[in-house]
């Protein structure tokens, strides 16, 4: 029973004057509960538009992804935007945290879009940024750490309120090799504890190595067989 | 809720110099109001003093048709029992008799047409202001019958100076001719033309002998407590009267000068207007540039689960919060300046001319007004918030993805 199916899912840009770019080509994946599987392939290879479209922040010019029984595409916004909010945790290349809140706030901000009470989400959130080694820098701000504290800042944000699956989209380019091999570590630890799902978009051999499952995109289509480690 | 708020007031804090400007915009706009409508208060509480001060008084009590046509026949016999229970009435400050009519005064070498009026020296110097506009010589006394007071500039056009005698001709109301001779005691500069050119004064036992009006008056003038309470109080002292009698506010008897009023507050109407809309310009722009430096910002919230109303809301707060700290300065501001004009007057002395015309002096006191204040602030406070919709509709319907990948 998958966690979650992309079905022939194709995405075509349209840019310019109506130049046509495909990104992905027809792809069928599943993904199952647990699973702490890496989406390798080239710059450009669609990784990136893969993880958006699993993570309904963007759309696919056709095909389906199904979650529970309901395309996930086809939702309006505003559904789509719970899905996101009570299903998933993202770690963006980027990190991507809100620069106005501490360390301890953007942990705790999903929890408090999902009206986790106060004194529940403080504890849950201390207890994510204390396992993921940053207990010291709890009241810091985005920028008075590190990159490499800020994505764990981000792994914490995205775990703390026990999501069914985790999308990571190159979690780890923008890191030093320790650092990043550090993050991936914590994520494979993390998925090991919590059982939670990890779909992580990578092209770092390091860092596919730590993966259980590859999946191998190029051209955006997916390259059979995926490697099952 | 509270986390929205904190991040609202973190992005005002984050960056001052945007959420300066913006509160620079709602306080200038604030002050500006509440200054402007302080300062047209002023002039317009100064305005109706001054006016019913040397002409009509607060209320005028007549007998009924004078206000229609002012003949000595239509007149008030018996008066004094009247005074004495007007004066007695708790909102009445002063009440005092006049006499009224026209007349013809001449000089050895011109003469004019003037309006008489015989007042009691000692209950209108309570009453009005014009024992203290006497330019020259003094006021009329209470056994000086044969003294008039004229203005300064129909002595200027009679040719004539203080001790000077001049002569009163008019109608009695008997019928006969009435005539006498006075002598200049005190020239008056009121600043208004109508009467400095066309009114004299006499004492009210003189006109009493001049009309032949012995016992009677065409005219009770009273001032109260609040002259903005001219109407109520007018009402309340016409159910105490019988129904022969008129009592007439200010604004009933001087129509003109309530409608110049009118007028002036809807005029105000445009200035605030335009403020309004150069306050909801300067706050709308840096709101507008604060979402749109935030894009990426909004694109994570929203890639992240927020919904498009808890962004709408965040950034509602920021321009509350904004709106807010704005309005404390525009209140100081605007009180500040209002108060201190309140007390050192705006000096206008180049429009004296124009100024005297509308009964107000070369200084004007600006007065604030507390519901003015209040409207203010309610109006500068909801534009701010008004003008934050688009901004926050603009945020709420970024495409998350593309927010996330805007620079």
């Amino acid at each position: 029973m998958p966690l979650i199916e992309v079905k022939n899912v194709s995405k075509t840009y349209v840019t310019g004057k109506n130049i046509e770019t495909p990104a992905l080509s027809d792809v069928n994946l599943w993904i199952g509960p647990g699973e702490f599987t890496a989406i390798a392939g080239p710059s450009g290879s669609g990784k990136s538009t893969l993880l958006h479209i699993l993570g309904a922040l963007d759309f696919p010019t056709a095909g389906a992804v199904i979650y529970n029984g309901r395309d996930i595409a086809a939702l309006p916004p505003d559904e789509q935007s719970l899905f996101r909010r009570d299903v998933l945790g993202f770690v963006f290349q980027a990190y991507n945290l809100i620069n106005t809140l501490t360390a301890l706030e953007n942990v705790e901000y999903i929890m408090l879009l999902k009206s986790v009470e106060p004194v529940e989400r403080r504890e849950k959130a201390v207890a994510m940024l204390k396992r993921v080694g940053l207990a010291d820098y709890i009241h810091r701000f985005p920028n008075e750490m590190s990159g490499g504290q800020q994505q764990r800042v981000a792994v914490a944000r995205a775990m703390a309120a026990e999501p069914d699956l985790v999308i990571a989209d190159e979690p780890t380019a923008n890191l030093d090799s320790k650092t990043a091999l550090s993050l991936i570590t914590l994520m494979d630890e993390l998925n090991q504890e919590k059982k939670t799902t990890f779909l992580f978009a990578t092209h770092d051999p390091l860092v596919m190595q730590k993966a259980r499952r590859v999946i191998w995109l190029r051209d955006g289509k997916l390259i059979e067989p995926q490697t099952e480690i | 809720m509270v986390t929205f708020i904190k991040i609202a007031w973190r992005n005002i804090v984050r960056n001052k110099k945007r959420s300066l400007i913006t509160i620079s915009a709602v306080g200038f706009g604030l002050g500006a109001l509440i200054f402007i409508w302080s300062f047209v208060e002023g002039a317009h509480v100064q305005m109706t003093e001054n006016y019913t001060s040397l002409v009509t008084g607060h209320i005028q009590i007549h007998q009924k048709g004078f206000l229609q046509q002012a003949k000595l026949e239509t007149n008030m016999a018996g008066y004094p029992a009247l005074l004495a229970k007007i004066r007695n009435m708790p909102s009445v400050v002063a009440v005092a008799p006049r006499i009224k009519a026209v007349g013809l005064i001449s000089s050895t070498e011109a003469s004019a047409g003037v309006e008489v009026i015989g007042v009691d020296p000692t209950e209108e110097k309570k009453l009005s202001r014009l024992a203290a506009r006497i330019k020259t010589g003094q006021f009329l006394g209470e056994t000086t019958d044969q003294d008039i007071v004229i203005g300064a500039a129909l002595a200027k056009n009679l040719n004539v100076v203080l001790g000077d005698k001049i002569v009163v001709m008019s109608q009695a109301l008997d019928g006969s001719i009435a005539s006498g001779a006075y002598r200049v005691c005190g020239l008056m500069d009121t600043g208004a033309e109508e009467i400095d050119k066309g009114v004299v004064l006499i004492t009210h036992a003189a006109a009493e002998n001049l009309f032949a009006m012995a016992g009677r008056t065409s005219e009770l003038a009273v001032r109260i407590k609040n002259v903005k309470d001219a109407k109520p109080a007018a009402l309340q002292i016409s159910e105490q009267l019988p129904s022969s009698f008129e009592v007439l506010p200010w604004q009933t008897v001087s129509p003109v000068l309530q409608q110049w009023i009118e007028f002036d507050e809807g005029f105000i109407w445009i200035i605030v207007f335009v403020v309004m809309i150069v306050v909801a310009i300067g706050i709308l722009n840096t709101v507008l540039m604060g979402v749109l430096e935030r894009t990426r910002e909004f694109g994570i919230l929203l890639g992240l689960g927020t919904q498009r109303g808890q962004i709408i809301s965040m950034i509602a707060w920021e321009s509350l919060f904004l709106g807010l700290i704005g309005c404390l300065a525009g209140l100081i501001l605007g009180l500040t300046l209002s108060l201190y004009f309140h007390h050192a007057g705006i000096d206008l002395t180049v429009f004296t001319a124009a100024l005297n015309t509308f009964y107000m002096d070369a200084l004007i006191f600006p007065r604030v007004n507390f519901s003015q204040v209040v409207f203010s602030l309610f109006l500068v406070l909801s534009t701010s918030i008004i003008v934050s919709i688009y901004p926050a509709w603009l945020a709420a319907r970024l495409k998350p993805i593309d927010a996330i990948r805007s620079l």
